[in-house]
């Protein structure tokens, strides 16, 4: 029976497969088989029913499940030792400018409570937090990076008086090595900006330096 | 295998807001070794990878397929490129460990129907009307199992036949089929 032939084509004809004879073949066939054209219409609504079909909300949550399975140590801090960064410019940068802006962000919080902020700031901060930037350029990085490090140091140097000396002579020795160590990265990448091995020597260097400030003001802070 | 670069139509599907750039810092972070990056992820995208877990498998094997795939997914981060969006290549890691424990529960082929068997197969011989009352995704999971799997990785997930294909080890005339006998079948139980 010739309707048969074609409802089977059906599906194939409403997600436009069909060769150009054969969608005329069948056009010429749904004229006169209105069963035919129900049932092309129902499909085209079970297709868009299906794409638009929602998310599931998990039952419980299986996060503690596989933190279980992927952190063996079960550590406070889930840090796991993996190849350092991934061999990409543009995504080290974005790591960059996360790692600065949320090393920023919990001294500020430090400053707010006043309160000794836990190495574990990381997981403070709510998954919808995350800044849903485009991917930065390094130089937007450093730029975020700098302004990181003039937070820390603002408000380090507020709890400078709290310190003693020989904390503060090491911390700015430290400070120096870091910053002597940051310049010469930066001057290394601006001469050959795509070397991958310069852009993680920097991404790590700035890094360290962000960790040794953010030390610095939560020591200044304990000591109060 | 499944390579995560193509796909593009399933790419389409997920949301705007999933597939931002934010993804790229968290994967990033989460590469080095943070599992709060990778936590981030997880709560970003877990909707919709259980959603396709319990599709493709069934409710109760959904939110421990889903736990594997993200157990999975860290495992690979690295091989992670960013040549699609990360919940593509999520996707991707879903598709293949719900293939993977079909063929271990022996879902796999035997229970394809052949094409010729009725349309009807999708209603349960002894629900009668009380079928029709059921939601779309109630009748979804009365698909016999090829036709569930192909719909759901035509129609919800938005892969080609020919990808799908590829992914079920058969041919795309066979997913063409499966894909319309389901249709066919759920039809019947739109909310008209």
């Amino acid at each position: 029976m010739a309707a048969d032939i074609w409802t089977d084509r059906l599906s194939e004809y409403v997600d436009g497969e069909l060769t150009a004879g054969e969608t005329t073949a069948l056009e010429a066939h749904l004229t006169g088989c209105a069963e035919c054209r129900q049932i092309a219409d129902d499909l085209r609504v079970v297709a868009r029913t299906a794409a638009a079909l929602p998310a599931d909300t998990p039952g419980r949550d299986l996060w503690p499940g596989i933190f279980d399975a992927i952190a063996p140590g079960k550590s406070a801090i889930p840090f796991r030792q993996r190849r350092p960064w991934h061999a990409n410019v543009p995504r080290l940068a974005a790591a960059a400018v996360l790692i600065a802006t949320l090393s920023g962000g919990s001294v500020w919080l430090a400053m707010r409570q006043r309160a000794v902020v836990p190495p574990a700031t990381l997981s403070a901060r709510p998954p919808s937090a995350t800044p849903a930037t485009v991917i930065p350029a390094s130089a937007r990085a450093e730029r975020t990076y700098d302004a990181a490090v003039a937070d820390l140091r603002a408000v380090l140097d507020s709890g400078r008086g709290r310190l003693d000396s020989t904390t503060v002579a090491v911390l700015e020795r430290n400070l120096a090595i870091v910053d002597s160590a940051v310049a010469d990265a930066q001057r290394a990448v601006r001469s050959d900006p795509n070397n991958v091995y310069l852009n993680t020597y920097l991404a790590r260097t700035m890094r360290r330096k962000i960790d040794l400030l953010r030390q610095a003001a939560t020591l200044a802070r304990a000591e109060t | 295998m499944i390579t995560p670069t193509r796909g593009a139509r399933a790419l389409k599907r997920i949301p705007a807001r999933d597939r931002s750039d934010s993804d790229a810092v968290e994967v990033a972070l989460a590469t080095s070794g943070d599992a709060h990056a990778f936590e981030r992820l997880y709560r970003k995208h877990v909707g919709r990878i259980l959603a396709l877990t319990r599709r493709m498998l069934s409710p109760d094997d959904a939110e421990d397929a889903t736990q594997d795939v993200f157990i999975r997914a860290w495992q690979k981060l690295e091989t992670f490129r960013g040549e699609s969006a990360f919940g593509t290549w999520l996707h991707r890691i879903a598709v293949n460990v719900c293939l993977g424990r079909r063929a271990q529960l022996g879902l796999a082929r035997e229970r394809y129907y052949p094409d010729d068997a009725p349309l009807e197969l999708a209603a349960h011989p002894d629900s009668g009307h009380a079928l029709e009352r059921m939601d779309f995704e109630s009748a979804l999971q009365q698909l016999p199992d090829g036709a569930r799997q192909v719909f759901v990785l035509h129609d919800v997930e938005g892969y080609r036949h020919e990808e799908i294909a590829d992914m079920l080890g058969t041919v795309t005339g066979t997913s063409k089929s499966q894909l319309h006998r389901a249709r066919m079948a759920l039809r019947r139980h739109l909310d008209r």
